[in-house]
């Protein structure tokens, strides 16, 4: 094949149509810019657990079994269970809360025997110091402590004849099997009286992606052995969704505007390649009929579309690149772990795949075109074909609208596929502005919503992070304070507590509120605040994982102390991730308990940073007060985002529009032509072109609204599933009737704007030269 | 005899043209109820002339004045305006709209002034049934023959009751007995009052039916005028 003839055409062509191969360029930009940027975030949000799980081998499951009903040979049997694949332990195991002198209490720590920090699974990281190598020594969890702690003295105060423990060193579970390691000789020296005696399994399984199959496969373990063995279980999942964070939260999201704006760059960039080599079937033809062989025909409309998009690709990846990094950075900020940068094989696929993907679209029309025979070609030309799109002229001319306008809407039938493109695009676009304001609205109600983290508008307590005795001078000194200060309307004290709860492994945190709670802002997804001494609140974490409903009682453990409570209501807990109680201090045991901090609710019209700095000065250094405030970085990243998303998917939704209505114009020019020659105004074009697609995109926001709700509560749900809560009746239902139908003008808002340039251009041009183009 | 058009000294370049004129210092008049045929070679700038006076194109320079008033440099609001009130053009290849049906091809300038309905239906019946082809109101131009769409193009034409007829190559793309049907149609239209220019390589139809013959060649008159009656109609 003679490659000049086909450069000088492909050449020609792009110069020839300059609007066109600006369109392409563009839509291919955006495109895979947006595709860079939904996948480069969601990589960096999920790959740190991933590579952290794939090094160390993580147990899909860890496992406690009471060895009082399960022999050591039973559990080693159970590596045998139907879909393990793969086993460790035994490992002895004890809950021991430990206490350092200067360090103050770590809280009740489950400790596992082991004799190496390796293993055929939970192959664990050792960050800092070294592996246990005799009693009184333990490696800690990086979960529970820092390098800091390296060489420090606990007691195991739980433990008979409190025995101490120096921290020989930092180690990393991907799956947090255990807050800390030691050597198995010393784990029943450090059981509490009378505690039963446990054991840590860890398995790997067949099948273990869902929920459901660890479910299933935790059953197929339970059912090996006897009946009460089992003590608790971990799923890989959990920890997952923890160390994914935030990553995990905005997938869902992340995931619903990659797959949309992938739809919507789909089909313009198929609506715009394909157009634009059938919209050249007369050049191709006259091509043809000079001597271009098929072959060569293709070549020069793919080169011709490909040299744009080629463009398109490579810039829109810089793009991508440069939007991505500063939410990156951000998030790296937020949240630790989260990568800073787009990963490489982003930067490589997806101009790829998006040049593949316009590639495709122009080889399909040019290969039918390459076929055709010349005069065939330049006979199909660019006019639709005839007879599409009469019955619908002869209807809308019937209605009291003006002629420019029946005119303009009857045009989308003579092109029904083009039609359909356009629409669905606009409905795309449209139903993206509609989540997007959504979510929009949702994260921020979310992030008004007190999370157990900060019930208060303001908090206080130590600057040393110890707690107050109830009684003590520093208890009566700061309630002196907080009662001074006028912008004060409630305060109450709060005690956070590592306790134990029946049916939930390891340690469940407890909040516990000495006074009135009526007024703290928590919201409730089912049932009620807790009003008894023995009623409790949990977070739909607590619910889910414990296998619990409202009105069940649960039986907690604190102290070596059993409480049983019953549990009113289900608070909606945006921090989420772990199971979370909350209650009256009488719940566990009286007013007595160590105050952590005071909570305190604000006179209407207090501004809380004031009001936080006062109580500082009134204090002193001792302590420390500081406001709540609602959203914060998580909220300015997920604004951020939508805000960026939001705007891709509409420019390529426009883009679209306007590359339908540009190939309208070219393919009738002629009869815009015989329009003016007839006395058509350039208001009255612009009118008629306009209605070109206002019919397709009053359809698309028809579309786009059901869409958009469904989009919405969906992907809410799915937020809610990844932070492990259920999501309150105010945060999922946020729309109002007229804000629908405003954003429903969004569609015919996108359309306008994407017609209104070849609309000008269509009204401009002179007819005298529109009527040459036969 | 009163001058509907004139033209004076009017010159038209285009840009993708090497400077060559399309037309090179036309000056022109025509009668009010004249009908006068424009002749010459292809490319010797005869749309060209129609165009300047449809206003559909501006002269390079020179002017253009129609019923006393100057369209050469008309907005393209304006220019609309006067060819639906002032101007009826008929093309050779009838240029009617293929999705529509002849009524709705008919009516359509009717539809773009804003004529009342039942007015602009009363026309359209009334222009139909006077062409004949009445019978044929709902069909689409692709099922009709040549002598039929240039007669809806004729009543498209006549729609809005224009005082100037512009017909660029009227026959060119018929037969000869269409052609002469038109020819026909032509002459009526003239008797009835309309001023009309027409295009034309036909000399047989430029002396049948126009009362005057232009020559243009290059861009430039080049022949006299023949006046086929001395009043210069068919009256």
């Amino acid at each position: 094949m003679r490659a000049r003839p086909v450069l000088r055409a492909a050449a020609g062509g792009v110069s020839r149509r300059r609007v066109q191969t600006v369109v392409i360029f563009t839509v291919l930009l955006v495109s895979t810019a947006a595709a860079t940027l939904g996948l480069g975030l969601l990589a960096a949000a999920a790959g740190p657990f991933q590579q952290a799980f794939a090094a160390q081998h993580g147990a899909h499951v860890t496992m406690a079994f009471d060895t009082g009903r399960a022999t050591r040979a039973q559990l080693i049997a159970t590596g045998r269970a139907r879909g393990v694949i793969q086993s460790a332990g035994p490992f002895p195991m004890a809950d021991a809360g430990l206490t350092g002198a200067a360090t103050g209490s770590l809280g009740s720590l489950a400790l596992v025997g082991r004799t190496s920090s390796g293993g055929p699974l939970d192959d664990l990281t050792l960050q800092s110091g070294r592996w246990v190598r005799r009693p009184g020594e333990v490696v800690l969890s990086s979960g529970v402590a820092w390098d800091a702690l390296l060489g420090s003295t606990f007691t195991a105060s739980t433990a008979p004849g409190a025995p101490k423990l120096t921290v020989v060193g930092i180690a990393a579970s991907a799956t947090d099997s255990a807050d800390g390691w030691v050597v198995p000789a010393e784990v029943h020296a450090l059981r509490a009286a009378g505690a039963p005696a446990t054991a840590q399994m860890m398995y790997r399984f067949a099948s273990a992606g869902s929920d459901a199959q660890i479910r299933a496969d935790v059953a197929a373990i339970t059912a090996a052995l006897p009946a009460g063995a089992v003590a608790g279980s971990a799923s890989w999942l959990a920890a997952q969704q923890l160390a994914q964070g935030t990553g995990a939260i905005i997938a869902p999201f992340v995931v619903a505007f990659g797959i949309m704006g992938l739809a919507v760059s789909v089909l313009v960039v198929i609506n715009v390649v394909s157009g634009a080599v059938a919209a050249s079937y007369r050049r191709i033809g006259v091509l043809k009929s000079i001597g271009f062989s098929p072959g060569q025909v293709i070549a020069a409309y793919v080169a011709r579309v490909g040299v744009p998009a080629a463009a398109g690709c490579a810039l829109g990846v810089g793009l991508g690149n440069g939007l991505a990094v500063p939410v990156l950075r951000r998030s790296a900020e937020a949240f630790s772990g989260a990568s800073r940068s787009v990963p490489v094989w982003v930067d490589v696929v997806t101009p790829l795949a998006m040049l593949a993907m316009a590639g495709l679209a122009a080889l399909l029309p040019a290969l039918r075109a390459g076929r055709l025979p010349a005069v065939a070609a330049i006979a199909t030309g660019q006019a639709p074909r005839p007879g599409r799109g009469q019955a619908a002229h002869r209807v809308l001319s019937g209605l009291r609208l003006p002629r420019p306008v029946t005119i303009g809407l009857a045009a989308p039938f003579a092109r029904p596929a083009r039609t359909t493109v356009t629409l669905t695009a606009v409905a795309l676009g449209a139903a993206a502005v509609i989540f997007a304001a959504g979510l929009e609205t949702s994260v921020a109600r979310v992030t008004t919503d007190r999370s157990h983290v900060n019930p208060g508008e303001v908090s206080l307590w130590l600057a040393n992070g110890g707690n107050l005795r109830p009684d003590g001078a520093q208890a009566r000194k700061a309630v002196a304070a907080i009662r001074s200060q006028p912008g004060t309307l409630h305060y109450v004290a709060e005690s956070t507590l590592s306790i134990t709860a029946s049916g939930l492994p390891g340690q469940v945190n407890a909040h516990l509120f000495g006074g009135d709670t009526g007024w703290v802002g928590m919201d409730m997804i089912s049932g009620r605040w807790y009003r008894a001494a023995d009623e409790v609140d949990v977070n739909s974490a607590f619910l889910s994982r414990a296998g619990l409903a409202l009105g069940d009682h649960v039986t907690l453990v604190s102290g070596g102390r059993q409480f049983t409570a019953r549990i009113a209501g289900e608070v909606f807990d945006p921090a989420g991730g772990q199971p979370v109680l909350f209650a009256g201090s009488q719940a566990l045991g009286g007013s007595g308990l160590p105050i952590f901090q005071y909570d305190v609710g604000l006179r209407p019209g207090t501004d809380p940073g004031t009001y936080a700095t006062a109580l500082n000065q009134a204090l002193g250094s001792q302590f420390s007060a500081g406001t709540n405030e609602a959203g914060g970085k998580f909220q300015q990243i997920i604004t951020a985002l939508i805000g960026l998303l939001t705007l891709m998917m509409a420019v390529a939704a426009g883009l679209g529009v306007l590359n339908t209505v540009l190939l309208g114009t070219r393919e009738r020019v002629h009869d815009l032509g015989v329009f003016k020659a007839l006395g058509m105004t350039p208001r009255q074009t612009i009118t008629m072109v306009v209605n070109w697609v206002t019919g397709p995109a009053a359809a698309g926001a028809l579309l786009a609204v059901p869409l958009g709700i469904v989009l919405h509560w969906a992907i809410i749900r799915a937020m809610g599933r990844a932070a492990d809560t259920g999501v309150p009746a105010d945060v999922a239902h946020v729309y109002t009737p007229a804000e629908l139908a405003l954003f429903a003008l969004s569609a015919l808002v996108i359309a306008a704007a994407g017609a209104l340039g070849p609309a000008n251009w269509a009204a401009r041009s002179r007819s005298a030269a529109a009527l040459r183009t036969e | 005899m009163n001058a509907l058009i004139e033209l004076s000294d009017v010159r038209k370049c285009y840009d993708d043209d090497d400077g060559r004129a399309a037309l090179n210092g036309v000056s022109l008049e025509v009668g009010t109820g004249e009908a006068v045929a424009i002749m010459g070679p292809s490319g010797s700038g005869k749309s060209t002339l129609l165009n300047m006076i449809a206003a559909l194109d501006r002269p390079t320079s020179g002017t253009v004045i129609v019923a006393g008033r100057r369209v050469d440099n008309l907005s393209e609001t304006a220019a609309a305006r006067y060819r639906r009130q002032r101007v009826g053009m008929i093309f050779q290849f009838f240029n009617l709209l293929d999705d529509m049906t002849v009524l709705d091809n008919v009516l359509l300038p009717a539809q773009l002034t804003g004529m009342p309905k039942a007015v602009a239906f009363a026309r359209a019946r009334d222009l139909l049934g006077e062409l004949g082809i009445y019978d044929r109101r709902q069909a689409y131009p692709a099922r009709l023959s040549g002598g039929e769409r240039q007669r809806v193009a004729f009543a498209r034409a006549l729609i809005n009751e224009p005082e100037l007829l512009l017909a660029d190559e009227p026959t060119g793309a018929l037969d000869s007995a269409a052609g002469q049907e038109i020819g026909e149609l032509l002459m009526n239209l003239n008797r009835a009052g309309h001023t009309m220019v027409l295009v034309t390589h036909s000399p047989e139809l430029a002396s049948r039916y126009a009362s005057r013959t232009i020559r243009i060649v290059d861009g430039q008159l080049t022949g006299a005028d023949r006046p086929i009656a001395s009043t210069g109609a068919w009256r």
